[in-house]
């Protein structure tokens, strides 16, 4: 795979979710083609994650370690820029004042976990049909980059929970489906570390996986099936357009860190794997009898 | 909590923001660092001395 066609969806991305935000917010319209704010949300978000994933498998099997730098300075770029802008220019929110500046990093975790969750998904159901063990270590990367995503999640909800519903945590329907998700997916790196032949680790694993993913779009929708605690979703119509940047600039910032550590986890993987697999070196002894 | 609105609260947004980069920061240092050792012993082990 090349990388041309993922840095052509990346700049499409870039377009729509900075240029044409910063260019309507100043009352520029023109540069958003006519497009409603929902399509352009959706075309920003769409050619955003195509291109990182793009540049995900045209390079995680790589030697070099110049593309997953690429991704990650990228990310660290994007998450200073969207941070500084959250923290320090965009205004407070009516009712949840300052605290409502928590958003700008916990709603691009929640999403870029379900997403690492996905890409898990996609690869297990992919190395079922075709196994290559290249997807059993993109899983076990995405696994692992997912599970760290969701256990922020849930601190970063907890710390915003304390001030706003005056407790760290509630056994509602979003926090205890999310809770059960991060505690399948770690019981998954838990069934790969107790099981050593590669073959059946990365059969079981996919399977364990698919199970799991069940939660995510449970976790997605519980907040509109129960009466919950936590809001909905939002939508670009629902938010200010003051909050759009920061935003959409930390939820980029997020996705390429987490491409670029599932890109060192799958490495890392493979080459675990390569180690495992390969024939033990002869005895001191037996080197002897040969001579 | 003022009349339905959040008051103060600064200290919570910079918990949440502490948590975040250093949670990212330690996880990726950890990986590259895994990484690193696990491409060392690989090239002891194809170039043993």
């Amino acid at each position: 795979m090349k990388t041309g066609p993922a840095a052509i969806l990346l700049a499409i991305g870039a377009y729509f979710g900075f240029v044409v935000a910063v260019a309507q917010f100043h009352g520029v319209s023109a540069l958003a083609l006519g497009l409603p704010s929902g399509a352009i949300a959706t075309l920003a978000a769409g050619c955003g994650v195509a291109g990182a994933i793009w540049f995900l498998f045209a390079n995680d099997q790589a030697d070099s370690s110049a593309p997953w730098q690429v991704m990650a300075g990228l990310g660290v770029l994007c998450l200073a820029f969207g941070s500084y802008y959250g923290l320090f220019v965009a205004p407070p929110e009516q009712y949840m004042g300052e605290v409502q500046r928590i958003m700008y990093v916990h709603v691009p975790t929640a999403w870029n976990a379900l997403l690492a969750m996905t890409l898990a998904f996609a690869c297990a159901v992919i190395f079922l049909f075709k196994p290559d063990y290249k997807w059993d270590s993109r899983m076990e990367g995405a696994i692992e980059v997912g599970v760290v995503l969701a256990f922020l999640l849930c601190c970063q909800g907890a710390i915003w929970a304390k001030p706003t519903w005056g407790v760290w945590w509630d056994w509602d329907p979003r926090l205890t489906t999310t809770a059960v998700l991060l505690f399948a997916f770690l019981g998954i790196l838990a069934l790969r570390r107790f099981v050593e032949d590669p073959a059946r680790r990365a059969i079981w694993s996919s399977v364990a996986t698919i199970i799991a993913y069940v939660d995510v779009p449970i976790v997605y929708f519980s907040v509109r099936w129960w009466n919950s605690l936590h809001q909905q979703q939002s939508n670009p119509g629902t938010v200010s357009k003051q909050f759009w940047l920061p935003l959409r600039l930390n939820a980029f910032g997020i996705l390429f860190l987490m491409v670029a550590f599932i890109m060192i986890r799958a490495q890392l993987a493979t080459l675990r794997r390569k180690q495992e697999m390969a024939p033990p070196l002869p005895e001191v002894a037996e080197l002897g009898e040969a001579v | 909590m003022s009349g339905g609105v959040v008051t103060g609260g600064w200290n919570f947004v910079i918990a949440a923001y502490t948590v975040t980069f250093s949670v990212l920061f330690i996880y990726g240092v950890s990986i590259v660092t895994r990484l690193r050792e696990e491409r060392s012993r690989e090239k002891e082990e194809a170039n043993p001395q």
